[in-house]
């Protein structure tokens, strides 16, 4: 009897799940790229047919030479939910300048006072700020949309 | 040879060695972290929502009302329809709902079926709904509503109450219901709708009862309850000494002798209002109901031998 009872409280729960999942399609760009859902690998994108509960949850996805993505998401009860994540990549770029004791500062937290450095920056906007003698002397945000070389001449400009 | 080899392999690695940090000095240091902008990710969030399609069979028993509104009510709240509509009546009521709009965990959604004809009452259809996809629901019978005759049984001679009569409706000599009046003399009885069409529907009182049964014809026109209080026995005009006829078909006479005119033939349960008596017959006084409800007295004769006397405080037929 008690087998029974267990046996048929199970079906419900099972029954009850499978009616209350939603479809899942997620797509990214770029594609082939680990999805995790929750904290479990759902596979390489593109993702398809996967099954999703109505509630909160968290997608993380990661690559190489792409920020990493972290996503919190209600998903409301629904017949199906489709995700298209756009990954912002990460170029490499070359910073020099000829000018001399100056101290570089990018987004507020990266400093660094070599004449020719390589960096590995979001695509995107960034805040530059140059100090001598710890007096800042230029500000500007510089924008990131592919892999390059930035030459800083003189105070207030810069230029490829 | 071999040292030869060695020198080379010696000198080419130390050569390699050189290039690669010498061009490392020319390429800069690479700063240690990636640099992040923060920047809030494109990200496109589409959903497809479901529908739900309820499917309702309707059956009809008998009469179709012209049209009906349909009303359904979601989650237990029965004042505010999510849909309702008009329309002629159908075999099948079909409607499409949104998802999420039914209680998907128990039966508190409710469809209210209205038909457009006073003859017929709403009736509802509760249901548990689904998340989406489709519902077909058990089909609903509807026919017209039921008819109420009710009322009460008196003894005409006093108008005082009769409990426990007999109370039959008969469709032709079908009886269809049977119930007894109540100690107060009441009565009351439910027909299904379909009956209203019946053109030999009557009502039979007092079958329990020595008197002659008190029937009348049952016309429902635009209406669902009669009320028909039954009068039984003789009335207050016919005076004693009060005599009933023991069988059907007694000849009720223009005169005492053989062979005189019969003027009716009297069933089982009549009375006589007796005022003469000779060796062979009664002479008296019937009463006869004319057009409009009204009696009149009739006067005729009577053998004796078809008639007891009425004892009123026996007026019971006994089962033997």
């Amino acid at each position: 009897m008690y087998s029974i009872i267990k046996y048929s409280i199970g079906f419900f729960l099972y029954v009850s799940l499978a009616c209350s999942q939603i479809k899942l399609d997620i797509n990214t760009i770029p594609d082939e790229v680990d999805v995790y859902l929750d904290g479990v690998n759902l596979g390489t994108s593109p993702i398809r047919n996967e099954r999703i509960i109505p509630g909160a949850h968290i997608f993380e996805i990661k690559k190489k030479g792409y920020a990493p993505l972290k996503y919190d998401l209600i998903v409301n009860p629904s017949k199906a939910v489709e995700i298209d994540f756009f990954l912002n990549p990460v170029h490499a770029c070359k910073f020099k300048t000829k000018e001399k004791g100056l101290v570089f500062e990018l987004n507020g937290e990266h400093y660094w006072d070599t004449d020719n450095i390589r960096l590995d920056l979001e695509a995107g906007d960034h805040t530059l700020r140059v100090f001598k003698a710890s007096e800042l002397v230029d500000e500007q945000n510089i924008k990131i949309d592919k892999p390059e070389t930035f030459n800083y001449k003189e105070k207030k400009t810069i230029s490829n | 040879m071999i040292s030869f080899f060695n020198y080379f392999y010696k000198f080419s690695l130390g050569l390699v060695v050189i290039l690669y940090f010498s061009c490392a000095q020319f390429r800069g240091p690479k700063y240690p972290e990636i640099i992040y902008n923060n920047k809030q990710p494109l990200i496109s969030v589409k959903y497809e929502y479901g529908e739900i399609q309820i499917i309702l069979p309707i059956q009809y028993d008998g009469d179709i009302p012209e049209n009906i509104l349909f009303k359904v009510f979601a989650k237990a709240d029965t004042m505010n329809p999510i849909i309702s509509f008009l329309q002629e009546a159908p075999s099948e009521f079909r409607t499409t709902l949104p998802q999420g709009s039914l209680d998907i965990t128990e039966k508190t959604n409710l469809i209210k079926i209205i038909p457009q004809d006073e003859n017929f009452d709403p009736v509802s259809v509760r249901f548990k709904g689904i998340g989406f996809g489709r519902i077909v629901l058990p089909p609903k019978v509807i026919r017209s509503g039921q008819l109420i005759i009710s009322g009460k049984t008196f003894l005409k001679n006093d108008a005082s109450i009769l409990p426990k009569v007999k109370v039959e409706i008969k469709d032709s000599e079908d009886v269809i219901f049977t119930t007894s009046s109540n100690d107060s003399g009441f009565y009351q009885i439910a027909i299904p709708g379909e009956y209203r069409f019946s053109e030999n529907l009557k009502i039979v009182v007092g079958e329990n009862l020595i008197f002659k049964p008190f029937t009348q014809k049952l016309i429902f026109d635009n209406v669902r309850k009669l009320k028909i209080n039954a009068l039984l026995g003789p009335s207050r005009a016919m005076r004693g000494p009060l005599y009933i006829t023991e069988k059907s078909n007694v000849h009720f006479k223009k005169g005492p002798d053989i062979g005189a005119e019969i003027l009716f033939l009297l069933n089982k349960g009549e009375v006589v209002s007796v005022d003469r008596i000779t060796p062979g017959s009664y002479h008296g006084f019937i009463e006869v109901e004319i057009s409009g409800g009204e009696n009149i007295m009739m006067e005729g004769w009577i053998n004796r031998a078809d008639l007891r006397e009425l004892n009123l405080n026996s007026i019971r037929k006994v089962i033997k």
